[in-house]
Parts: C-alpha cells; sequence; structure tokens
C-alpha cells in the first residue's frame, strides 16, 4: 500500500484547486475562433474523483459471500481516483491512438490501485470508402442503451452506466463505406478477426483460437439496419440483426436481436454441483426515446436475456452460497463459499444475469432554470422477480469540461431475488470529473 | 412612335425581370442556399450558449456539408466535447460520442450543445431541402418569404425568412411550431467575404420565447468550398470526421 486516505484528499484538494481554471467563470467571449490549424498529435483526458458509501445489507446472500469473514459496520465506504489518457498522433493516411485507464481506490479491503491500456491501435485509410485497423479497440455493435445482446466483439456494459468506458480487445479489422443514391443510401462491412491465444484476449473465450466476426450496415428507408455474425472456437457461434429509426422529430424507435447457436449454459444447484445445459438462445431488445415539449427524454427498454438464468436456476445459486454460510458459522469451513465465490466470478458476473428486465431513464433539462443542471432517474426493474433498482442522478456542469455528480442507487427485492440479493441495499456516491 | 415603342419594350423588359424572378419563390429561396454557403464546403464554428447571469459556454466544431442534405461535425473544444461528432442525412441525425463508442440516432428537437440552437440548426441543411415558399413580400429593402414544411419531420413547420433584396441572404427568421407558436428568431449579421465568391453573415444570434433571457451565437469562420466523397455522410466514417481537416 502506497497510499492512503489522505493522500486521495490531497489528490482531490489539487485537482479542485490547481486544475479547475477559476478564469473560465469570467463572462467575457470574443468572437475570434482560436488557431483552427490540425496538429499531428493530440493528448487530453479526464480525471475523476469519487466518494461512494455503500448500506449493507446483512441478510443478503452476496453479503454472505462477500463478508462472512469480516467486522464491518452497517456500511462501508470507497475513495476512487480515475486518470484516462488519451494521445494519437497521425502522419499521412495513417494514424496511432491510444488510451489508457488508471484506477486507485482505498476502501474496506484496503488500498488498490490498476493501470491499463483500454484502446491501442494504428489505423490506415488507404480512401475514406476502405480504413484498416490493428490493435486493441473497442467496437461497440447495437442499438440498445442498457444492453446490446448483438455486441459480440466488445465487453458487456454496465447497465446502471452504459456511457462508460471500457477496455477493448485486440483485433484486425476492415472498414468498407459504399454511399449508393438508390433506396439504399449506404451499404457498409466490417470484418473483424479476434485472436485468442494465451494472454491476448483471454477474457474474450477459449484461448488458441482464431475468431472471426463481421458487421453489414444498411441506412434504406431513413433506417438504421446491422446484420452481425461471430464465428470461431472461442465461444458459441451467433448472429445478430439491429435497427434504428426515428419515426419523428422527437420520436426514435430501435430494436437488436441475437441468436446463439448451442448456447453452452453453466449454472450450480443448492449443492454446488455445476451443470452445463446446451440450446439454442434467442435475446432481443425494443426500445424508443421519447423528448417532450418540456425537454424531458424518455429512454425505454424492454429485454429478453436468452443466455440468463431462470428463476429455479438462480435459487439454487443462492442456495449453495446460504449453505456455505451456514457452514462457515456452525464449522468455521469456508471452502463451500470460497468455492461460490469462484463460481460468481465464472459464472454469474453479469450485471443482469437473469432473463425478462424493463429499463427506464427519465432525464430532465435544466429543470426550474437551474442551468447546467440536469436531473435524472432510471430504474432496472426485474421482470421474473419483480425486484429493481432505482437510481436518481443529479449532474452539474457549472464549467466547461467540469462535471459534478451525485447518485444514489436502491436495490429491492424479496428473498432469492436479483437485486434482493446484492450485498447493499442502497449506495450513494459523488463524483467530480475535470476533462483536459 | 418607334421611339415610343422602344421605350415601352425596355421598360417592360426591366420592370419583367424583377417580376418574372419574384414570382417564383422557391427559386429565391434556393439563391438564398446558394448564397450562404457552396454546395459542397468546409468551415469552422465557435457557437456560444449566453445564459441569462451573463455566463457563457463556447463549443468550437469543424463542420462538412455536401449537396443539399448531407451535414457532419465534429467538436474541437472544449475537452469534455472533442471527438463528438454529428451527422445529417436529410432527416436522419446521429451523435458518435467516442466513450459510447458506436453512434446513436438523435431527434431534430434535441440539441447535442443545450442552448436555443437544437440539432436541427446546428446540422442546417439547405432551406430549400426541407421547405416551400408559399408566398412572398416586397418590401422597401428585403424580401419576406412565408416557408412551409414539406413534411412533418422538420424542426419548425413554419418559418418567416427576411432577405435581403440585394445580397439575397437571409437577415433574420422567425420559426414557428405548428400550433403557429413562436418557437425561436435568428439573427444573420455580419456580412463577411470568405473568399471564393462567398459573402455571407458571419453570425447568427437567435432568442426564444421559450427560453427567455438564453442567446445562442453562431460565428463562422474559413468557410471555403471542398470536394468530399459521399462515403464521409456516413456512420462508419463518423469517427474519422477530424481527418478531413
Amino acid at each position: 500500500m502506497f497510499m492512503s486516505k489522505q493522500a486521495i484528499i490531497i489528490i482531490l484538494l489539487y485537482v479542485f484547486t490547481y486544475l479547475f481554471p477559476l478564469n473560465a467563470l469570467a463572462n467575457e467571449y470574443d468572437f475570434e475562433i482560436p488557431d483552427t490549424k490540425e496538429k499531428p498529435y493530440h493528448i487530453g483526458g479526464n480525471i475523476e474523483a469519487g466518494y461512494t458509501i455503500y448500506s449493507l445489507n446483512k441478510n443478503a446472500a452476496l453479503y454472505y459471500q462477500k463478508f462472512y469473514n469480516r467486522k464491518e459496520g452497517s456500511s462501508v465506504d470507497s475513495y476512487d481516483i480515475t486518470l484516462q489518457l488519451e494521445g494519437d498522433y497521425k502522419k499521412d493516411s495513417a494514424k496511432l491512438y491510444i488510451k489508457t485507464n488508471t484506477n486507485m481506490t482505498q476502501n474496506y479491503l484496503g488500498w488498490d490501485d490498476e493501470t491499463e491500456l483500454y484502446e491501442g491501435v494504428v489505423s490506415f485509410e488507404a480512401t475514406p470508402s476502405f480504413t484498416i485497423e490493428a490493435g486493441k479497440k473497442v467496437i461497440k455493435w447495437g442499438k440498445g442503451y442498457a444492453w446490446n445482446p448483438a455486441a459480440f466483439t466488445s465487453r458487456p456494459k454496465d447497465p446502471d452506466d452504459p456511457e462508460a468506458s471500457l477496455e477493448g480487445y485486440s483485433i484486425i479489422s476492415v472498414d468498407y463505406i459504399k454511399s449508393l443514391s438508390g433506396r439504399i443510401k449506404t451499404i457498409a462491412f466490417t470484418p473483424v478477426i479476434i485472436p485468442v491465444y494465451n494472454d491476448l484476449n483471454s477474457g474474450f473465450g477459449k484461448t488458441d483460437h482464431l475468431n472471426f466476426a463481421g458487421k453489414l450496415y444498411f441506412l434504406t428507408y431513413d433506417t438504421d439496419i446491422d446484420i452481425m455474425f461471430l464465428a470461431g472456437e472461442s465461444i458459441d457461434d451467433r448472429v445478430g440483426v439491429d435497427f434504428s429509426r426515428n419515426f419523428t422529430t422527437n420520436f426514435e424507435l430501435h430494436g437488436e436481436a441475437a441468436f446463439i447457436n448451442n448456447f453452452e449454459k453453466k449454472y450450480i444447484d443448492s449443492n454446488g454441483i455445476l451443470h452445463t445445459r446446451q440450446s439454442d438462445a434467442i435475446s432481443y431488445l425494443l426500445g424508443i426515446r421519447y423528448l417532450n415539449r418540456y425537454d424531458t427524454t424518455f429512454i425505454a427498454e424492454i429485454y429478453r436475456n436468452g443466455t440468463g438464468f431462470s428463476e429455479e436456476e438462480i435459487n439454487g445459486y443462492y442456495n449453495y452460497i446460504q449453505k456455505g454460510y451456514n457452514t462457515y458459522q456452525t464449522t468455521g469451513v469456508e471452502s463451500s463459499l470460497k468455492k461460490s465465490l469462484s463460481y460468481t466470478k465464472a459464472y454469474y458476473s453479469d450485471k443482469n444475469f437473469m432473463e425478462q428486465y424493463l429499463y427506464l431513464k427519465i432525464t430532465q433539462k435544466e429543470p426550474f432554470n437551474i442551468l447546467y443542471f440536469t436531473p435524472s432517474i432510471n430504474i432496472i426493474f426485474n421482470a421474473e422477480d419483480k425486484s429493481y433498482s432505482l437510481t436518481p442522478e443529479l449532474l452539474y456542469e457549472p464549467i466547461s469540461n467540469l462535471e459534478l455528480k451525485f447518485k444514489f442507487s436502491l436495490f429491492h427485492g424479496d428473498f432469492h431475488s436479483e437485486f434482493g440479493e446484492k450485498s447493499y441495499d442502497y449506495k450513494a456516491a459523488c463524483f467530480a470529473k475535470y476533462y483536459f | 412612335m418607334k421611339k415610343r415603342i422602344f421605350i415601352v419594350i425596355i421598360f417592360c423588359l426591366v420592370t419583367a425581370v424583377p417580376l418574372t424572378f419574384a414570382l417564383d419563390g422557391n427559386e429565391l429561396l434556393k439563391q438564398v442556399d446558394r448564397n450562404l454557403n457552396p454546395e459542397s464546403f468546409e468551415m469552422y464554428r465557435k457557437l456560444i450558449n449566453i445564459e441569462p447571469d451573463g455566463s457563457k459556454k463556447e463549443f468550437i466544431m469543424y463542420s462538412v456539408k455536401k449537396g443539399m442534405d448531407s451535414v457532419a461535425s465534429i467538436f474541437l473544444s472544449p475537452a469534455s466535447e472533442k471527438g463528438r461528432s454529428t451527422l445529417r442525412v436529410g432527416d436522419n441525425m446521429w451523435l458518435y460520442i467516442p466513450n459510447v463508442g458506436k453512434p446513436i440516432r438523435i431527434t431534430s428537437l434535441q440539441s447535442v450543445t443545450g442552448g436555443v440552437f437544437n440539432n436541427s440548426d446546428i446540422l442546417r441543411i439547405d432551406y430549400s431541402a426541407e421547405y416551400n415558399c408559399e408566398k412572398f413580400e416586397k418590401t422597401d429593402d428585403k424580401y419576406i418569404l412565408y416557408l412551409k414544411a414539406k413534411t412533418t419531420a422538420v424542426a419548425y413547420d413554419r418559418i418567416k425568412m427576411w432577405v435581403d433584396d440585394k445580397r439575397h441572404v437571409p437577415t433574420m427568421l422567425e420559426c414557428f411550431a405548428a400550433s403557429g407558436m413562436l418557437i425561436k428568431t435568428l439573427y444573420f449579421k455580419e456580412i463577411k467575404d470568405f473568399g471564393d465568391g462567398i459573402v455571407r453573415p458571419a453570425v447568427i444570434e437567435t432568442d426564444s420565447p421559450l427560453y427567455k433571457g438564453y442567446k445562442s451565437i453562431f460565428i463562422f469562420a474559413k468557410m471555403k468550398k471542398k470536394n468530399l466523397p459521399d462515403e464521409v455522410f456516413t456512420l462508419n466514417y463518423m469517427p474519422r470526421i477530424d481527418g478531413l481537416r
């Protein structure tokens, strides 16, 4: 441990005191546009400092799993600093882009820090129609806001923070675009090669295989349509489709579906025995985005997760954790709880791992004439077990490049429900983020 | 007698030219479009949102346009917006945010920058692509064009456009909803010679009864003709628009 809570507070003070340019509050403005000559390179990024407090749910299965041998109070907290740096360098038709993510955390487990290369990719644009890229890159597919069942080439996103940066995979890809004058306005094809060898893309699937993916895009009848596929030995073969269309000046409809051939689902029963079931899996999503006359934006989605667990399957998982905890309490043996934790990491790590969900996010722009203030609220509702998370959020941007955010998340649900068995029943967080 | 006939013919010809021209408001609207910008061009813009308390936020963007209805922009500053790009093809609009990593559809009444300008203002295509001129009037030094949207997908149902009768560029626009409510007023100011025959207002200010006390300003710079391939105006190209500069 190289740093303490005090060190984080000093960094926070530094961020607030020195990095925020006070002259940005000045009211003068000029009509001159600064030098617009493009430089061959660019360096930038952002730093975010945050504090989160978690109210522990001491009757929840995941609390037993995480805290069985710890004596915490009714809550735990966490101080976090995230630094993202990005830079690019251009030379003729070639471009190098690098993005790193450094996360420093001080919480009940102590100090932890980690730096990862999120992206590092070289691209060569032979013509505006043809580009080839190689390196680590985030390639996101799908039209859903909270979930993307057809995002075959990226890591799963967090529905609670869908716009957060993700780490990419090492790939080789080509982008071919053709504009047309008929009913189909645009066709674009993006084939992707994803090698999985040793540590390279080890999180993608089974190692020592080469995987092939591709996306075909059309713009026709004012509608975006994508057809995508993934084939290889690292992961089950799958195909997908999505669409998005603006029906009026304030209403958008989107949908997404994925079919996985012979999906291999792994789950444990109440005794901790691992089961494997193979069957075709279909996931789909339908959503809207609507803006009303009061500048309120509604995003609503319904999601069927074909790879998710049924209530019966998830009951077995929670029962096994409960049994492990009972054993630990009576005998002090913790092997079952440790085994359940390894299963959690391997098979139950997806954010929403059950089958049916509803999502609603309501965002109000500058209510009561409070400038640069955007409150929102989102709910993720598990339609099977009727549990939910409810997250109000307040975003304030007093000056350019500075975001202040307060976020409160409430988790509620019955015994053995998804949100009822979280290790905490609510969390409150505040963040300050500065872009440079 | 011949002299009188000659004078009458000359008079008729001289008066007939503007009459013939004036009778076709849509043709005048097309001239306005071409005087505002060439068909295919690039430019830099500064957008300033001024709030009732005098505070302001500035954005700088690089934009390209081709044909009547294809336009793309990328934000150069502030740092929090850098790399965000927007694309419009006809009634279709998208926003690409580097963190999100994929284009998402946006609607014309939203605003990617906040302030009084909405997305249809920021991604303005030719007026003649979206509107028909239903009628016009001639005042001492202006034409007044009454424009009606061609479809319901257009942000403003009606526009009343004041056009300088010599330069054929707008001086003011009033934008109305289908209900007849005034949504905003645009003021075109500061005629500037950008070179290559482009002479147009370099500043557009707007205010709105819906946003009392707020004002937004566009300042145009370095507008020049540029040949652009069609593929630039596609979703896949959005992350790479900066490379056109």
